[in-house]
């Protein structure tokens, strides 16, 4: 087999994996570096960002988990890389400025520890024989040894495992041979052992949505758990697209693209906003309005607390007006010191006023007229700007 | 009569320019390089200047380097009235000293925040979007062709990351390159520069078709969204994106 086809059958499988980010790291050498923020170098077809070269080194894995394309009982083509093959590409595609490094995963051969030894091999001869300087994300394996786990942090810049689903029910369903415990060791190692040498730019892992029937109240308390017990720097998540058939598994016709989005959103609003789980989610609603972001709908439930003062709120409740990020909201409190800031200000600092305009005032005074400031008014108006039809969309309407 | 003060299209010369007017509280009407076609309203002057070599050094000392790397970035941007903008900066500058760039209320403030991040978004843009091929002589070359002239900007991020490379990358909007000998980099009109065919590498056609491979693969169909990769990677630049130069 060549290298060709052996790229197009590990790329194939790696791609479900939604991680890409070279962020967090600051690496230099006479080949390659990495940049703190990241940098993007292409965006696929499905506008996700393509930053590393990703790839398993082997589709050959010994487990059977129902979702995963590569699963022992798939009769699909097999190939494994030899990190010699997979360190020509990396620095060949790295010198032509394709990628920002290496995303290193693999199916489980033989066993956790050979497939480990396999990946340092690969990484080791990268960095030691090229002395490449560029971003390495590896996968651990549940299940390897510590020793491994201890070699392989020190050479890459972020490690994941996997959590896959949110609960334990779930993975016994869905993927048995996958002990959530085993993953559950690895961060805490990473956790406990993590400088500027071992895994630099922190851990992620992944979850799966849409395969199991969660709620997102599930899935958001799990991410908080998992955000607070190991320092995580991001969970991601990945609509389930249903690439086998089987009885356990749902069909679908569309993979659940919204909602993995407002999972995001409210993830967002985890580490940056200072909101908590139980503020957006609670028993008796325990899933995101699909129609309106996590933050508005918090928002639409909360007008009593609105309108806020631009003038003299405070940041925190600068955050949680609609329409209004982090980076805006600082600079609303570093300029309000010197004068009072007007709409046309806001829009010059970034905020967005067709959002924020029905929660806020600006020395008292208000954007839309206080009568219309109704809840459904401002919910209404919410979902048709964000759903504001491209021009592509719009079909003629037919008289009859 | 509107004055519209004249500079040769330096930065320097520019930085020359604003020092004595600010220094003679002259406010222009408009700044304007030496090519500029003025209306009938307007009166160009064009100042016998001492060019003070030291003027970067002196600006940077006066603004801190975080202020002069704003008006530097100004500088390099594509748009019409950057270098009044620079001179109201820097007017008001020495009115607001570390306050200035939280006076948003301000025009000459928000537009040189606003340009300064285009031009900084760019540069962050092509540090990915830039696409080397490999030369016989194991020289890179790339082309790329940004709105704002980031090409020195550029290079100075690939000298860290690819310093034991030679390479060479041509800004194809305005006819400049640049050229890294693992020591320093050297801007050259594309005129002074004589190419000859560019001789390709022997693997070069094997990579770019591997790369090509992996760009279809990675895509994931079930989520296939055109308006979200053309929103992260606008059609302007594919001219010079190996692997989506072909859909254009």
């Amino acid at each position: 087999m060549n290298i060709k086809e052996k790229l197009t059958i590990l790329a194939d499988s790696a791609k479900y994996d939604a991680s890409c980010s070279s962020s967090g790291s600051k690496r230099q050498s006479n080949f390659g570096n990495t940049s703190i923020s990241g940098i993007c170098h292409s965006f696929a077809s499905d506008g996700r960002c393509i930053s590393l070269l990703k790839i398993l080194l082997t589709n050959i894995c010994i487990f059977d988990c129902k979702y995963c394309i590569n699963r022992r009982s798939n009769n699909v083509k097999r190939a494994i890389f030899t990190p010699e093959e997979i360190c020509d590409i990396t620095i060949n595609f790295y010198k032509r400025n394709y990628i920002e490094g290496l995303f290193l995963s693999s199916g489980i051969i033989k066993s956790p520890d050979y497939t480990m030894e396999l990946l340092i091999k690969t990484v080791e001869l990268l960095r030691n024989k090229y002395h490449f300087g560029g971003y390495i994300h590896a996968k651990a394996i549940p299940g390897v040894s510590e020793i491994l786990l201890k070699k392989l942090g020190s050479l890459v810049d972020r490690l994941s495992a996997n959590v896959e689903l949110p609960t334990s029910s779930s993975l016994k369903l869905l993927a048995p041979n996958k002990e959530i415990n085993k993953v559950e060791k690895i961060m805490d190692y990473v956790k406990e052992n993590r400088n500027k040498s071992f895994v630099p730019a922190g851990q992620s892992t992944q979850m799966i949505i849409g395969a199991t029937q969660e709620t997102d109240l599930d899935i958001m308390q799990k991410s908080a758990n998992l955000y607070e017990k190991y320092n995580l720097k991001r969970v991601f998540y990945s609509a389930y697209i249903p690439v086998n058939q089987d009885a356990l598994l749902p069909s679908l016709k569309m993979p659940p693209l919204k909602r993995e989005n407002r999972l995001y959103q409210a993830d967002w609003l985890l580490r940056y906003y200072h909101f908590k789980v139980t503020d957006i989610l609670d028993a008796q609603n325990p899933n995101f309005n699909i129609m309106v972001d996590p933050k508005a709908s918090w928002a639409l439930k909360h007008l009593e607390e609105f309108p806020k003062e631009i003038n003299s709120c405070s940041y925190y409740d600068l955050l949680k007006i609609p329409g209004i990020g982090v980076t805006s909201a600082k600079r609303i409190i570093a300029s309000r010191k010197y004068f009072k800031l007007s709409f046309a200000d806001l829009k010059k600092m970034g905020v967005v006023l067709k959002r924020a305009g029905y929660f806020i005032t600006c020395n008292h005074e208000f954007l839309i007229k206080k009568e219309f400031l109704q809840k459904k008014f401002i919910e209404a108006n919410l979902v048709l700007e964000e759903e504001r039809p491209s021009y592509h969309n719009i079909e003629q309407l037919s008289l009859f | 009569m509107q004055n519209v003060y004249i500079y040769n299209d330096t930065f320097e010369s520019l930085l020359n320019l604003c020092e004595i007017l600010l220094k003679n509280k002259i406010k222009p009407f408009n700044i304007k390089t030496i090519n500029y076609q003025a209306s009938l309203f307007e009166n160009t002057i064009k100042l016998d200047i001492n060019n003070d070599v030291d003027i970067i050094k002196k600006f940077v000392n006066i603004l801190g380097v975080s202020n002069f790397k704003i008006i530097y970035y100004v500088f390099l941007a594509n748009e019409n009235n950057k270098e009044i903008i620079i001179y109201y900066y820097l007017l008001n500058y020495f009115k607001y000293r570390d306050r200035i760039n939280k006076m948003r209320n301000l025009k000459c403030v928000s537009e040189a925040l606003r340009i300064s991040s285009k031009v900084s978004r760019e540069n962050h843009r092509f540090k990915g979007f830039t696409r080397f091929k490999e030369l016989k002589n194991h020289v890179l070359y790339a082309e790329i062709n940004p709105d704002n002239d980031i090409l020195e900007l550029l290079a100075w991020h690939f000298t860290k990351r690819l310093a034991n490379e030679n390479f060479i990358i041509k800004d194809i909007n305005r006819d400049i390159m640049v050229i890294y000998d693992k020591k320093n980099i050297q801007l050259f009109s594309s005129e002074d520069v004589n190419f000859n065919e560019l001789m390709l590498s022997t693997d070069e056609d094997f990579f770019q078709n591997l790369w090509q491979v992996f760009y279809q693969t990675i895509g994931i169909k079930e989520r296939k969204n055109l308006k979200c990769r053309r929103n992260f990677m606008p059609k302007k630049y594919w001219q010079c994106i190996l692997e989506v130069r072909n859909e254009l």
